[in-house]
C-alpha cells in the first residue's frame, strides 16, 4: 500500500514528469487508420524508416551566414567541419511548429549513389551492408546532394555530402565537442539535438518529427559525414574509422 | 487535432463503444486523445528513436484488442500497458535500450523569467540528481518507478504493463525507492 512508501520521494517522482522533455510526436492519425483499414504492415515498416531519415536531416531553423570553403572554424561558440556547423547554446531549444521534409527524397540502390552522387560513396566497413540507401536534394542531372545510408532499422544512420559548397547542416546543442577521427577534426554532440539541413537552394528546411540522437560529424578532406545513433563516443568513433 | 473539435465532446468509453463497432473515426479520436501521453511513456521507457514505430504498433493493436478492455478500467491506462509491452519487446530485439533518454531529455535551464520557486537552482540541481540516480537503477527498478510514479499507473495497471504479478510490483517499488533513496543520501543530499 503507499503508505508503505517513502511519500516524499514520490512526490518528488511524481513532481518529476513535469520537468522531462521528450521530443514531439508523430501524428499517428492517418497512419494509424491506414493500418486498420488496409493492414500493409511491411510496407508501413519501410515509410516509417523513410520519414525518421527525413526527420534526422532536418530540425529547428537557425540563420547561418554561409562560409565557404572553411574546413574548420571556431568562433565563439560555432564548432564547424567542413559543411556541418554545431552552435553550442545550451538554451532550451524550442521545435518550430510546421514539419516539412527534405526535397526529393528516395531510395535508391548502393551502385546507383555511387553512379549518380559526384563523390565518392563510402561505407563504414564496421555496418556491413546498409539496409536502405536514400539520395536527397539533387541537382538537375539528377547527382544527389546527400545520400544517407541507414542501418538496424533505421537506429543507425550515416549521412554524406559534399560540404565544401555550403554549410548542409546546423546544429544547436549545449554539449557539442572537438575530437579527432584519425587524423581529421571531429565534433561529438552526445545528447538529442535539433538539426538544420540548408538546401542546395540555400532554404532551410525543418520538421518537429524528432530530434537528432547522438551524432558524430566529421569531414574527410571535402566530403562531410555524419554518423548518428551511438550511444558513445567510442562505438561512434569505431565505426567512423572503419569507414572506406 | 484541432480539427476533431466537433467530436471532443464523446467520452472516451462512447469512444471506446463506438470503435468496437467499427467506427474508425471514433478510434481516431482516442488516437488524437492519446499519442502524446503514449509516446512519452514510450520515450520514458526507453524507447529512444523507436517511440513513434512503438506509438503505432500500440495503437493498431488496440484496435484489434479492443473487445478486451473491460468496463472499469480507462482507454489511457489500458493503452500505456500496451505501450510498455511493446517497449519491452523492442528491448528484447536489440542489444541495448535508451535509458539514458531521461538524463538527455531533462531540461538544462530554467525558463528565463519563471518566479516559481520550482524552477530554483537548488530545485534544479536537486532534479537532476534525481534523474541521474534514476537513470541507474537497473531496468527493472527504473521501469516500475517510471510506471507508477511518472506515468501515474495502478499497481494493476503497471503488473499487466510490465507482465508481472502484482505482488511484484509492489515489492519491487518498495526496494527500487528504497534504493534510489539509499543512493541520494549516499551522495551526500539532504533527504526532501
Amino acid at each position: 500500500m503507499p503508505d508503505r512508501y517513502d511519500e516524499d520521494l514520490v512526490a518528488e517522482l511524481r513532481e518529476l514528469e513535469a520537468w522531462l522533455v521528450t521530443p514531439e510526436p508523430a501524428d499517428q492519425r492517418a497512419a494509424v487508420r491506414d493500418r486498420l483499414v488496409r493492414g500493409t504492415r511491411r510496407r508501413r515498416r519501410i515509410r516509417a524508416t523513410v520519414a525518421a531519415v527525413v526527420a534526422a536531416l532536418a530540425g529547428t531553423v537557425v540563420a547561418v551566414a554561409p562560409a565557404r570553403a572553411a574546413v574548420l572554424d571556431a568562433v565563439g561558440d560555432l564548432l564547424r567541419v567542413a559543411g556541418i556547423v554545431v552552435q553550442r547554446d545550451a538554451g532550451p531549444t524550442a521545435l518550430p511548429a510546421t514539419p516539412s521534409p527534405l526535397p526529393s527524397l528516395r531510395t535508391a540502390t548502393l551502385a546507383e549513389a555511387q553512379r549518380l552522387a559526384r563523390f565518392p560513396v563510402k561505407l563504414p566497413a564496421g555496418l556491413g551492408e546498409p539496409e536502405m540507401v536514400v539520395l536527397a536534394d539533387p541537382d538537375p542531372a539528377g547527382a544527389p546532394r546527400v545520400v544517407t545510408l541507414v542501418y538496424r532499422g533505421g537506429k543507425v544512420r550515416f549521412d554524406q555530402f559534399d560540404g565544401t559548397l555550403d554549410i548542409g547542416f546546423f546544429k544547436k546543442s549545449g554539449t557539442g565537442q572537438w575530437t579527432e577521427i584519425g587524423s581529421a577534426v571531429a565534433i561529438w554532440v552526445p545528447d538529442p539535438h535539433p538539426v538544420t539541413y540548408v538546401g542546395r537552394d540555400g532554404v532551410e528546411r525543418t520538421s518537429t518529427a524528432r530530434l537528432a540522437g547522438p551524432t558524430l560529424v566529421w569531414a574527410d578532406g571535402l566530403r562531410s559525414y555524419r554518423l548518428e545513433g551511438f550511444s558513445t563516443l567510442a562505438e561512434a568513433r569505431e565505426v567512423a574509422e572503419s569507414v572506406r | 487535432m484541432s480539427r476533431l473539435d466537433e467530436a471532443t465532446e464523446l467520452t472516451d468509453a462512447a469512444a471506446v463503444d463506438r470503435a468496437r463497432g467499427g467506427d474508425l473515426a471514433a478510434y481516431e479520436l482516442l488516437v488524437a486523445r492519446y499519442t502524446v501521453p503514449a509516446h512519452r511513456a514510450a520515450v520514458l521507457l526507453g524507447a529512444g528513436d523507436d517511440a513513434d514505430d512503438v506509438v503505432q504498433e500500440a495503437l493498431v493493436k488496440a484496435y484489434r484488442q479492443l473487445s478486451r478492455l473491460r468496463g472499469e478500467s480507462g482507454f489511457r491506462p489500458w493503452l500505456l500497458a500496451i505501450v510498455a509491452n511493446e517497449t519491452r519487446n523492442l528491448h528484447r530485439s536489440r542489444r541495448r535500450r535508451d535509458g539514458l533518454v531521461l538524463r538527455a531529455a531533462a531540461r538544462p535551464d530554467p525558463e528565463p523569467d519563471s518566479p516559481d520557486p520550482a524552477d530554483s537552482v537548488l530545485a534544479r540541481e536537486r532534479r537532476h540528481r534525481l534523474v541521474e540516480h534514476l537513470r541507474r537503477l537497473a531496468d527493472r527498478d527504473r521501469e516500475v518507478l517510471v510506471c507508477r510514479f511518472l506515468l501515474d499507473l495502478s499497481e494493476h495497471e503497471t503488473a499487466a504493463a510490465l507482465g508481472v504479478p502484482k505482488g511484484t510490483v509492489k515489492s519491487r517499488t518498495a526496494r527500487a525507492l528504497a534504493k534510489l533513496r539509499e543512493h541520494l543520501l549516499v551522495e551526500g543530499v539532504p533527504g526532501a
